[in-house]
C-alpha cells in the first residue's frame, strides 16, 4: 500500500501542493512567531548585556538590604569590595571594572534647556571594556565624552554638563565637554529613555559618581566554564554579605528580564492567533482532503475490487496525510523562519522599539511547528479517511452520482452548542457590563466554542435562507442556492473557518474603536487639559498669554491663580483660582474636575479628606479684610486639581493670588507630530519669558495612546488576515470539489445551453452565498464580542462608550463577500473547460 | 383540446431542407499510428419531422456522431448543418446559444438536476434562455407526460421511467428543430422504455417533431421511421419504416 499511496501522491503532486498552503501558512505563522520571541529574547539579552559578555563575575548591592537608600554607603562597600578583588591570586583576574555611574543635566547645542542624562565612566582598555562606537573614538582625558545616539548630539560638538551633588554641602558644578564618539547602543531599549553621556573613569569621580557595580574577568577572558566559576566562587567569598556576585550572563538576564517580560506578553498574544490559524486551517485540510477522495473515489473503489481491505484504504489515506503534513509543515517552517528573518531585517531598519538585531532559530520552534502542522493534519484527515473506507468496491464500476449527505450527530452538535451558548452568553453579559474581566474572557471562549457547535446547523440553514434571496437573480443563482446546501456539513466546515476568522477580526476592529472611544473619554477625564504651563517664582503675564494664544496650533489658554485660602471649619489650604466662563472653553472634560460655578468651591476627595470638607456643605472663606465668602463645597472624588474657587473668590480672599499656571488648550485634529510641535513652542516661548517655568504638554498622552491602540488594530487584523486568508483557501477547496462532484450536472448544464459563463456565475454565486452568509454572520458576532469585551476591560474604570466603526465593518463583510468570489475564479475555470460530451460520458 | 403545432424555425420549414446534415465528417483522436478514427467520413441527412434511429456495434462511431450532429463535440474535419446554420464553424458560446435555442436533449442517464424539482427542470432550457414556456403548449406537454402530480417532486423521489419522461418533455417543451436521445431507455425496464419510445414516437406523428436516437436496441429501433446503420465509422446502410426483426437481421449483417 505504501507504494500505491506514494504513487498517488506523486500522480497528484501539484494539487496536493496548491491545496496544502493552508498547513504551509498556519505552520509559518506558529514558526514565525516563536523565531521572532527567540530572535527578540537573544537580540535583547545581546544589547542589554553587552557590558557582562565578558565578565566572569558581577558584584552589586544585594536588592533590599538597603531600605533607607544611601547609594554612597553601597559605593563606599563596593570600593572596598573592588580593592579586596585586587588582591585576589594573580593569573585568575585579568579585569576588574568598577563602574561608576550618576545623573546630570547636559545642555545639548541648539536647545535653551538642559535635558537628564546618564552619565557612565567608560572602561579601562582590556577584556571588560565592551563600549564600542559608531562615530569617533571613547574618550581618553577629563573634557572628553561620548554620547548615545539620543542626545543628537554629534562628534565635535561642546556640551555644558552640570552636576548635582547628591550630598547636601556641595555645590552644584557646571562644565564644558567635547563630544570625541558616538557611542552603540544598538538594540538597548534603555537607550530611547534617557540621552547617555561616557566619559572617563577621573571625569566621572569629579562628578561625585558612586561605584555602581564591579565586573571581574577571568584570565584567558572565559566568561563560563569551570575558571570563570573558579573566579566567581573566589568573587563571592571575597565580598561582604551586602554584596553580591552574580555570574555575567545571570547579570544579563537579570537586567534583559525587566524587558522581556512585555516580549513574552506579546509572544503569547501571537500564538493566540497562531492557534487561530492552525484551528482554521485544520477545517481547510479536512475539507481538502474530503476533496482530494473525492476525486478519487474510483481509485479507491478500484482498491477495494482487487482486494485492499478497508483497514488498508484507511491506512494509505492516513499515511498520505501524514506524508503530506510534513511535507508541507516543513515547508511552513522554512516559510516562517524566512518570514521571521524579513521582520527582523525590517524591524532593525524601523529601529522598532521590540530589539531583533540577532535572528535565532530554536530548534524547539521548528520541531513545535513540524509537529504540530502534521498532526493537526493527520487528524483533519481523519474524517475524510473514514469516509473513504465506506467506499463500496462496485463504486468503481458506477457513475458517479453525489448521494445527498446527512449529518450525523447533528443533534448532539445542536444541544451541545445549546448548552454551551445560552448560559455563558448570559454569563458574558452579565460579567461584562460588571467589569469582570476573567470570568468574562471565559465566558466568552465557551459561548465561542458553542457558536461554533451550533454554527454546523445554523451556517446552513442561514445559507438556504440567503439563497430564497438571490432566487429571483436567475437560473445560475438559483442553481447555486440550491448547491449551496445539497452539503450541509461541508458548507458549514468551510463558513465556519471564515467566520472564525471574520468573527475575530470584527470583534478586534468593533473593540479596538470602542476602546479608543471609552478611553479618550477616560482620558481627556484624567487629563483634561492639554498643555499646562507653570511659573514657580514669577507670575505668568497677559503679554505671555496672548503671545501663547497667537501661537499656530494653540486654541486658547486661559490664567489660573495660585493663593492661599483660610477656611471657616479650620486650617487653610493652597487653592486655584479659574475663570469658569473661559476655562470651560479650554478643558476637554469636566467629568472628574468639574469648574466652580457661582456661590462653589471644588474640592479634590483626597484634599476634601484632609481639610474634613463634605459634599453639599456649605464653608465661609474668609477675606484679609475681615469679611467672609459663603460657598457650596463640590466634592470631586476623582479629581487631581485640590482646591478649585472661582477667580473673584480666591481674589476676595487671598488679593496677592499671582497667576502662577496656565491651562492651553490645542487645536483638534493635530497629529502628534505637530502637537509635539507646537509644546515645543510653547516651551520655547515659556522659557524665553519665564526661566523657572515648566511645561507639560499632557495631550501627548492622549495621542500617543491612539496611536499604540492604531497600530495595535493594524498589526492584529494583519494577523488575522491570516486566518481569513487561509478560510478562503477553504472556500476554493470546498468549491473544487464541487466542480468534481458535479461533472456530470455541469455536462448535462452545458449540454442544456449553459454558457461557460454561466457556469462560472454559479460557483461565483455559490461562493458569494456561503462567504456573504459567514461574512454576515462573523461581523454580527464579532461585533457582539467586540463590544463585550471593551465592557469588560474599561466597565470598571468608568462608562463605556460603544462605538461600532460601520463602515469597516460593511467592509470585512464586502472583503470577505469578494475574496469568496475571487476563490471561485479557478475552481470556475476548471469547470467551464470541461466539455459537456466528457462530463456526460463518464 | 385543439393544440397548436410546433413551428420549427423557418429556415427549416424550407421545402425540402433536411432539418441536420452532415457532410464528410471525420473525428480522429490520437496521432500518427495511434490514431483512432471514431469517424471516418460520414455524409448523412435527416428528413425534418422524422423518427430516425442510429444503430452500430459498440465502437461503431454512432454516440460520436450524434454529438457532433448536435453541436456538443467538435469534428476533426467535414462540416455539420443544423438548417442552413454551419455549427462546425460556430463558437462555443455561439454553439451553447444555439443547443440552448434549437435542439433538446434526452441522455441515457443523469437527465435531470438533484437540487431542482421536476418542473423546474422541465423549464430549465427555456430559463437558461431567458424565455417564459407557451402555457397552452406547456399544458399539454405535462399532460402528455402523465406527471402533473409529480412536478414539485425532486428528481430522486422519482422512478428512473419518470425521470425519462420529464427529460423528453423538457427537450419538446422549447419546441426545438431536432432532439437529439442517446440511449434513452438504456436504464429503464422494458415497461418505462416503451412508455419514454411512445412518448417519443407521438412528438414526431402528432407535433411533427424531428427526433434522432441514438440506440443499440433493435425493439427501440422499431419505433423509428428510419435506421441509418454505422460500423467502423462508416455509414453501412438504412431501413425505413423497420420492425425490430429486420434491425435485427441488419446487424448480424453488419457484425459477420
Amino acid at each position: 500500500m505504501l507504494r500505491t499511496t506514494l504513487a498517488q501522491l506523486r500522480a497528484h503532486g501539484a494539487r496536493v501542493l496548491a491545496s496544502c498552503l493552508a498547513v504551509v501558512i498556519a505552520v509559518a505563522f506558529v514558526v514565525a512567531t516563536l523565531v521572532l520571541n527567540a530572535s527578540a529574547g537573544a537580540s535583547l539579552l545581546d544589547a542589554v548585556g553587552k557590558p557582562f559578555t565578558a565578565a566572569a563575575a558581577v558584584v552589586t548591592p544585594v536588592r533590599g538590604t538597603d531600605l533607607d537608600g544611601d547609594p554612597v554607603a553601597t559605593g563606599a562597600a563596593l570600593q572596598a569590595a573592588e580593592r579586596s578583588l585586587r588582591d585576589l591570586p594573580a593569573g585568575r583576574v585579568a579585569q576588574v571594572a568598577a563602574d561608576r555611574s550618576t545623573g546630570v543635566q547636559v545642555q545639548l547645542p541648539g536647545r535653551t534647556g538642559s535635558t537628564y542624562a546618564q552619565a557612565d565612566a567608560v572602561t579601562a582598555p582590556g577584556p571588560l571594556r565592551w563600549e564600542g562606537v559608531l562615530a569617533g573614538r571613547l574618550p581618553a582625558a577629563a573634557g572628553e565624552v561620548a554620547v548615545s545616539e539620543r542626545t543628537g548630539a554629534a562628534v565635535g560638538d561642546e556640551l555644558t554638563v552640570t552636576v548635582v551633588p547628591s550630598s547636601e554641602d556641595g555645590g552644584e558644578s557646571t562644565e564644558r565637554v567635547r563630544v570625541v564618539g558616538v557611542v552603540d547602543l544598538t538594540g538597548d531599549p534603555t537607550a530611547r529613555y534617557a540621552g547617555r553621556v561616557f566619559a572617563t573613569d577621573e571625569q566621572l569621580r569629579t562628578w561625585d559618581a558612586p561605584v555602581t557595580r564591579l565586573r571581574v574577568a577571568a584570565a584567558g577572558g572565559a566568561a563560563a566554564g569551570p575558571a570563570a566559576e573558579e573566579v566567581l566562587g573566589a568573587v563571592a567569598a571575597a565580598v561582604p554579605g551586602e554584596l553580591a556576585a552574580v555570574s555575567g550572563r545571570e547579570a544579563a538576564e537579570e537586567r534583559a528580564s525587566a524587558f522581556t517580560g512585555d516580549a513574552a506578553a506579546l509572544t503569547s498574544v501571537l500564538l493566540v492567533f497562531g492557534a487561530v490559524a492552525v484551528l482554521v486551517a485544520s477545517l481547510v485540510i479536512a475539507n481538502t482532503f474530503a476533496v482530494l477522495l473525492a476525486q478519487r473515489t474510483r481509485d479507491l473503489a478500484l482498491l477495494r475490487c482487487v482486494g485492499a481491505t478497508r483497514a488498508q484504504v484507511s491506512r494509505s489515506v492516513l499515511l498520505e496525510a501524514l506524508v503530506v503534513g510534513l511535507l508541507a509543515s516543513l515547508a511552513g517552517a522554512a516559510a516562517g523562519t524566512g518570514l521571521a528573518a524579513v521582520v527582523a531585517r525590517v524591524a532593525a531598519d524601523a529601529d522598532s522599539p521590540v530589539p531583533l538585531g540577532t535572528l535565532q532559530v530554536p530548534v524547539r520552534a521548528l520541531v513545535a511547528g513540524v509537529v504540530v502542522g502534521t498532526v493537526v493534519t493527520v487528524l483533519a484527515a481523519l474524517a475524510p479517511a473514514r469516509a473513504a473506507t465506506r467506499v463500496a468496491p462496485l463504486a468503481a464500476l458506477r457513475p458517479l452520482v453525489p448521494a445527498p449527505v446527512r449529518s450525523r450527530g447533528g443533534l448532539l452538535r445542536l444541544v451541545a452548542g445549546l448548552v454551551l451558548t445560552v448560559p455563558s452568553a448570559a454569563a458574558l453579559v452579565l460579567f461584562s457590563t460588571r467589569g469582570a474581566l476573567e470570568p468574562a474572557v471565559l465566558a466568552g471562549a465557551v459561548s465561542f466554542v458553542g457558536v461554533v457547535l451550533l454554527g454546523q446547523r445554523l451556517v446552513p440553514a442561514a445559507v438556504g435562507l440567503a439563497g430564497r434571496l438571490v432566487r429571483g437573480a436567475g437560473v445560475p443563482a438559483r442553481l447555486a442556492a440550491g448547491n449551496a446546501v445539497r452539503n450541509p456539513r461541508r458548507t458549514a466546515a468551510t463558513a465556519t473557518a471564515l467566520l472564525i476568522g471574520v468573527t475575530l477580526t470584527t470583534a478586534m476592529v468593533v473593540g479596538a474603536s470602542s476602546t479608543r472611544a471609552t478611553a479618550g473619554d477616560l482620558l481627556e477625564a484624567g487629563y483634561p487639559t492639554d498643555v499646562v504651563v507653570s511659573s514657580w517664582e514669577e507670575p505668568v503675564d497677559d503679554a505671555l498669554l496672548e503671545r501663547l494664544r497667537a501661537l499656530p496650533g494653540v486654541a486658547g489658554a486661559v490664567p489660573v491663580l495660585e493663593g492661599e485660602v483660610e477656611l471657616s471649619t479650620g486650617g487653610s489650604t493652597s487653592a486655584s483660582g479659574v475663570d469658569t466662563a473661559a476655562a470651560a472653553g479650554v478643558v476637554r472634560s469636566q467629568q472628574r474636575a468639574p469648574l466652580p460655578a457661582p456661590g462653589e468651591v471644588v474640592v479634590a476627595g483626597r484634599s476634601a479628606e484632609a481639610l474634613g470638607l463634605g459634599d453639599g456643605q456649605d464653608v465661609e472663606v474668609s477675606s484679609p479684610d475681615g469679611t467672609a465668602v459663603r460657598l457650596r463645597v463640590v466634592v470631586a472624588p476623582d479629581s487631581e486639581q485640590g482646591t478649585v474657587l472661582r477667580t473673584e473668590d480666591l481674589l476676595r480672599a487671598d488679593p496677592a493670588a499671582p497667576v502662577s499656571t496656565a491651562w492651553l488648550r490645542l487645536d483638534d485634529g493635530l497629529d502628534p507630530d505637530a502637537q509635539a510641535r507646537v509644546v515645543d513652542d510653547v516651551t520655547e516661548v515659556v522659557a524665553a519669558a519665564l526661566p523657572s517655568s515648566g511645561v507639560s504638554g499632557v495631550v501627548a498622552v492622549r495621542t500617543a495612546f491612539d496611536q499604540v491602540l492604531t497600530t495595535m488594530l493594524l498589526v492584529v487584523t494583519g494577523l488575522l488576515g491570516v486566518a481569513v486568508l487561509i478560510a478562503l483557501l477553504g472556500v476554493g477547496n470546498t468549491l473544487a470539489l464541487s466542480v468534481v462532484e458535479r461533472r456530470q450536472e455541469s455536462g448535462l448544464l452545458r449540454a442544456l445551453g449553459l454558457t461557460r459563463r454561466q457556469l462560472r456565475a454559479l460557483l461565483a454565486w455559490e461562493a458569494l452565498l456561503v462567504a456573504g452568509v459567514a461574512g454576515v454572520l462573523g461581523v454580527v458576532l464579532g461585533t457582539a464580542y467586540g463590544l463585550a469585551g471593551t465592557s469588560s476591560v474599561l466597565a470598571a474604570e468608568g462608562p463605556v462608550v460603544l462605538d461600532v466603526p460601520w463602515a469597516q465593518v460593511a467592509g470585512i463583510v464586502a472583503v470577505a463577500a469578494l475574496a469568496g468570489v475571487l476563490a471561485s475564479v479557478l475552481p470556475g475555470r476548471r469547470a467551464a473547460l470541461t466539455s459537456p460530451v466528457a462530463a456526460i460520458a463518464d | 383540446m385543439p393544440v397548436p403545432r410546433p413551428v420549427p424555425s423557418p429556415e427549416v420549414l424550407r421545402a425540402g431542407a433536411p432539418a441536420v446534415r452532415a457532410t464528410g465528417l471525420r473525428k480522429t483522436y490520437g496521432r500518427g499510428d495511434a490514431a483512432v478514427h471514431a469517424l471516418a467520413g460520414v455524409d448523412v441527412e435527416f428528413t425534418r419531422g422524422e423518427f430516425t434511429a442510429i444503430m452500430g456495434p459498440s465502437g461503431s462511431g454512432k454516440s460520436t456522431l450524434m454529438h457532433c450532429l448536435a453541436g456538443l463535440d467538435t469534428a476533426t474535419a467535414g462540416r455539420v448543418f443544423l438548417g442552413d446554420t454551419e455549427l462546425t464553424a460556430l463558437r462555443d458560446a455561439e454553439l451553447t446559444r444555439l443547443r440552448r435555442d434549437r435542439v433538446g436533449f434526452v441522455f441515457q442517464s443523469f437527465n435531470l438536476l438533484p437540487v431542482l424539482t421536476a418542473g423546474e427542470n422541465l423549464v430549465l432550457p427555456l430559463q437558461l434562455a431567458g424565455r417564459t414556456p407557451d402555457r397552452a403548449w406547456h399544458e399539454e406537454v405535462v399532460t402528455r407526460l402523465g406527471l402533473r402530480e409529480r412536478l414539485r417532486h425532486k428528481p430522486s423521489e422519482l422512478s428512473g421511467g419518470q425521470q425519462q419522461r420529464v427529460a423528453v418533455g423538457r427537450a419538446l417543451l422549447p419546441r426545438p428543430d431536432v432532439v437529439f436521445a442517446d440511449e434513452p431507455t438504456g436504464n429503464l425496464d422494458s415497461r418505462a422504455g416503451a412508455e419514454v419510445l411512445g412518448l417519443l414516437r407521438a412528438s414526431v406523428r402528432e407535433f411533427g417533431q424531428t427526433v434522432v436516437m441514438v440506440t443499440h436496441d433493435p425493439v427501440a429501433a422499431g419505433y423509428a421511421d428510419r435506421v441509418v446503420l454505422l460500423a467502423d465509422g462508416r455509414l453501412a446502410g438504412g431501413l425505413s419504416d423497420p420492425t425490430p426483426d429486420d434491425v435485427i437481421d441488419a446487424l448480424r449483417t453488419l457484425g459477420a
